[in-house]
Formats: structure tokens, sequence, C-alpha cells
């Protein structure tokens, strides 16, 4: 009896002791940060872009919606979060170039608040601007959310900002995450929240119409309506990684957040499996760890005893090398290292499963 | 009489400057299969798409149990009552089977993004899936449930669309060539299932069709159109007939 049990709820047992050993790893690592801030950086960067990659693969990879607009939202909430959160004895001299707004002066929010705000200010502005370019196909899609995100840009970088966004000079003294841990909980209720809609009815929708509108529709499926919550969720969940990632980073500025940005997003949620959440996340740190373990070519290394010193080997060939795995991995992956499926301790039992009847 | 379920008046649909269906005049009662037959490109599946919304007619009228439902959107025709096949399967081809069937359940048991989000409202998934698990097994899709519908044959691909058709509790079905790409031992088969989902789920049928076999037996009322006109109208006995038929459509049958 016990052990059916155990053997039903395998995947549930699993995955929490698995969250278990992640949050004892975290741990061990925040209680010594003086010696693994290396890896703390690594493992925060990983965790925030795991939080964009899947807000983007919500719109792109479960709706089919090919929006680009994630750095502008990003973007959103970052400055919200900085404005908010910066203690005000630094501010006169952040703001060193126009002064202060006086009604932003002295306003504080407590950090998780401001990063709220920060999420629901990019979704009223996505629900806004949903309602003319959701109805625009695949690449016009593409293009309209591309443009979008660059004229935020462009607004929070413009001169007449100065005294809220500080324009181009950029926000200093962001306040930073207490450790990796705290970084790790509001990453992982962001992307246990957007699995939760991913799996409910809604999220079965945003499926349906990814697969074939003119179908969706002949169901009874609002596409319209499905298209613009999926929007908006995705906007919110971009707005919230913005503030998580100015706390990463501590200083902001507009550049920053160009389409640049958005690119290396892309590529994490399409090097992961577009429409897969642990895709999404898996990508993330096989990019962020990927792109620093390559630091070795950037400069003449041994190998075997052996000191390889070829004029390649110098500042910036890793990027040369991270691409050319890239392409090896779409060429041998066409859809990614996940392909739509899921890391589910369930698929891994059944994967051997099948492995072993094959065996016989 | 019986209630009139679906009523075209005199609809007709232009596309620039041509007439894709002129004047067509039609009719469906409860608990009918009516058949609109016709050679390729008379304005068959263009009559369905208006009829469900993705083309607005340029004329005349269509009314659904009395009521005019030009100018509503899709997806309220489908919560009306009216749902579709297509010509050309249009399965929500990377889902497995069960979820195409669960999709097609949502439209009755309508859920907010909160209460779905967090798993609030599992008693009517619940129901969803017995409701969805039932449809399967009177289908003989159950033991298919959780395989990519893209994978499954082609027969069974067609039944899926029509199982999920009937997930929306329609009061009127609309096939578009349910039997193209079927042999004839299928198509035999076909004629005894359309049949029995009519009796089953109490559902008027219109169906577009090229298997004359399977028209003259199932339809207790047939439409021929031919260039966007009603050529003729009346049962299968009425319709072989008919001399304007056999010259536009049978006839040519015939010759070749």
């Amino acid at each position: 009896m016990k052990i059916k049990f155990l053997i039903k709820n395998l995947n549930i047992i699993l995955s929490v002791i698995m969250i278990l050993l992640c949050l004892a790893f975290l741990f061990i690592i925040d209680a010594n940060n003086g010696s693994n801030k290396y890896l703390i950086t690594i493992i925060e960067k990983s965790l925030v872009y795991a939080v964009v990659a899947l807000s983007m693969n919500l719109v792109i990879g479960f709706t089919g919606l090919f929006s680009l607009g994630q750095a502008g939202f990003m973007a959103i909430g970052a400055y919200i979060t900085a404005i908010f959160t910066i203690p005000i004895k630094f501010r006169e001299s952040i703001y060193y170039v126009e002064g202060i707004n006086a009604d932003l002066a002295t306003m504080t929010l407590p950090i998780p608040i401001a990063i709220i705000l920060g999420g629901l200010v990019a979704a009223i502005i996505a629900a806004i601007i949903g309602i003319p370019i959701l109805t625009l196909k695949s690449d016009y899609l593409a293009i309209a959310t591309l443009g979008l995100s660059e004229i935020i840009r462009a607004v929070i970088a413009s001169p007449m900002m100065n005294t809220i966004t500080n324009g181009s000079y950029g926000l200093k003294r962001i306040p930073s995450f207490s450790g990796v841990l705290e970084c790790f909980i509001y990453c992982g209720i962001c992307i246990l929240l957007m699995a939760l809609v991913i799996n409910s009815s809604y999220g079965r929708d945003f499926k349906a119409i990814r697969e074939d509108e003119v179908a969706a529709r002949a169901v009874g499926i609002d596409i319209f309506k499905a298209k613009e919550i999926s929007f908006v969720i995705s906007s919110f969940f971009a707005g919230v990684a913005g503030g998580l990632l100015a706390m990463f980073m501590r200083s902001i500025e507009s550049r920053t957040f160009s389409v640049n940005l958005t690119y290396e997003i892309l590529l994490i949620v399409v090097l992961g499996g577009i429409g897969s959440i642990t895709g999404s996340i898996i990508g993330s740190f096989v990019v962020n760890i990927g792109k620093e373990a390559l630091r070795v070519f950037d400069k003449p290394f041994t190998i075997f005893g052996f000191m390889v010193d070829w004029p390649i080997f110098r500042e910036g060939f890793r990027m040369v090398i991270f691409s050319i795995l890239l392409m090896v991995v779409v060429l041998f992956f066409k859809k990614g290292i996940m392909g739509g499926k899921e890391f589910t301790f369930d698929n891994i039992i059944k994967f051997f499963k099948k492995k072993g009847e094959k065996h016989e | 009489m019986s209630e009139k379920i679906l009523q075209l008046s005199s609809m007709g649909i232009k596309f620039g400057g041509i007439v894709a269906i002129d004047e067509l005049n039609l009719e469906v009662n409860e608990k009918e299969i009516v058949a609109i037959i016709g050679p390729n490109g008379a304005g068959k599946t263009t009559a369905f798409n208006c009829i469900t919304g993705i083309y607005t007619p340029t004329s005349g009228d269509i009314y659904y149990l009395g009521r005019s439902i030009l100018n509503v959107k899709p997806e309220r025709i489908t919560a009306l009552g009216i749902a579709r096949t297509f010509q050309n399967i249009r399965l929500f081809k990377e889902l497995t089977v069960f979820e195409n069937v669960i999709i097609a359940l949502h439209l009755r048991y309508k859920d907010n993004l909160f209460t779905s989000t967090f798993k609030l409202n599992f008693k009517k998934e619940e129901e969803k899936i017995k409701e969805a698990e039932k449809l399967l097994k009177s289908q003989n899709l159950y033991k298919y449930k959780d395989e990519i519908s893209q994978s499954l044959s082609y027969g069974l691909q067609r039944r899926l669309e029509i199982a999920r058709a009937l997930a929306t509790k329609p009061k009127l079905l609309l096939l578009d060539e349910p039997a193209a790409g079927m042999n004839p031992q299928e198509t035999n088969e076909l004629t005894e299932y359309i049949k029995r989902i009519r009796d089953e789920y109490d559902v008027s049928i219109l169906l577009i069709e090229h298997h004359m076999d399977l028209v003259m037996d199932i339809s207790d009322k047939i439409y021929v159109i031919d260039f966007g006109k009603l050529i003729a109208e009346g049962t299968s006995k009425e319709i072989q007939n008919n001399d304007k038929v056999i010259k536009a459509y049978l006839g040519e049958e015939e010759n070749a």
C-alpha cells in the first residue's frame, strides 16, 4: 500500500527532493558567499534570464505569437524598480544632471512591491498596445513589437525624462539581492506562476491557437481575448524580470535594454525548446554557464601540459566557439534541447522503461 | 412541421468582381441530414464559411433558429450551436487526442483565469475530463487518448475532428467532405456513423460530399450548386432524375 503510493507520486516526491536539494545547495553557497561570488553571479543571472525566457516562451512557444518586445517590457520593470528602491541618500548624486523630480525624490517602496508595480505597468502598456497589434500575423507582429520595444527604450533615454529616468546617464546603486536564495525565491515564484498558467485551461487555449487559429475559433475560443491574456501575462513577467535584472546588475542604463537583449533571450528560448517550460530554464543555464566556461579560450591556455598559444585564442574568441556550438545544437536538435517536451521525473522514468523494453 | 434550424435566404457573396455564391436559398430542419453537392469550385465550402462566420455574405441573410447570424464572429456562432469540420482536416496537430477534445469543452465550462491557474476549478476540470473521456469512448477513440493527433490514421483524424465538433454540443453540424480520402469500406461505415451521431447527439447535419453513394444513401434533402448558383433541390430520387443536374454534374461522371 505504502509502496504503491510512493510509486504513484514518485514524480512529485522526486521533484520536491530536487527542489530541497537546490535550496540546500544555494544555502551552502550563500553561507560562503565570499569564496563563491563568481558562482553566485552566474546562478543569479541564469535564474533571472530563465524568468524572461519563460515569459517569452509563453507568447512565442505556447501561443504562437512571434513577439519580440521583451526587452522593452523589461526596461519598464527595471526602471520602475530602480526609481522606487534606490536609497534616498544616494539619489541626489545619481541624478546629478538635472536633479530628481520633486515628487519622486523621497518616495520609496519595499522591493517586492516595486517589482510587482513594474510588472503591472508593463502589463498595462501591453494590454493597450495589444489591442491594435495582436491582430497582426507572424513577421508583422515581430516588427511591431520590436518597434514598441525600441520606442520604450527611446522614451526612457530621452532628455525630457532626465528627472525621472536620468535619461541616458542610467541609474546606479540599486539594492541587490540579500543572497542567491532570495533571487531563487523570486524567480521560483515567477516560474511557478507561469507554469500554472500554461497548465491551466487557458494554457490549453493558447496551445490550440498556436496549432491552428481557424480551428480554435471553430471550437469557440475567443482568440483575440486569449492572445491578449497571453501577451499581458508575458509582459507582466517580463517587467518583473526586468526588476530582478536591475537588482542583479545594480546599475542600469537604457542601452542595457536594446534589441540585443531580446535576441539573447530568444536564443535561450530556441535553444531550450520552443514550447517547453523546463527547456527555457535549462536553456538559460546552458547559455549563461556556457559563455563563462568558454572564457578559457579568450587567452592562451594549457592542455595536457602543452601550452596552446595560437593567435586566435584572444579576447572575444569564446563567442566564436559559442556560436559554432549553437549552430551544432540547432542542427542536431532541430527543436532545441527539450523539443517541446518537459523535463519531469515521470518522463525520465518512461524514457528508461522504453529503453529497457527495447533491450529485452 | 419540425423546427427550422438553419435558413439561408438568397444569400450571396462576391469576392471583388467574382460572384462566388449567388442567391442561395437553403433550409435545414431539425434532425435532418442535408447534403450540398456540386462540381469542384461550385462554392460549397464558401457557403460553409459564410454560415460559420469566416466570411460575411454580401447579400441576403442567414437565420439560425429564426435569428439572423450575419456579422456574428465565428467563435460566437460555435457558442450558439453550429460546429463544423474542415475539408483539409484541421486538428490541433501537435496536441494529444484528449487535449483536442477537452479544448472544445472549454466553451461550455467557462473558467476565469484565477481559478483556472490555481486549480480552484478542479471539480469542473474533473467533469470536463469525464465528459471528454465519455465522448472519446463513444467515438472509439479512447485507446488513442494520449497519442499526438497528427500521428493518427486519416480516417481516425476525421473521426477525431467530428468528436471535437460534437464536444461543443452543437444543434447543427457542418461536415465538409467527411469521406474524402476514404476507401469504399470506410465510406460505407461512415454512412452508419453519420446516422448514429445524428440520433445519439440530436444534431441536424449539413454536409458537402462528392461520394454520390453516400449522399444518396443518407440525405433527406439534397441541394445542387454549380458556379455559385442553386440548380436543383429535392430528395435523392428527384435529384437523380433532374435533367439539369445530370447535365451539370452527374452526366459528366457517366460519360467519364
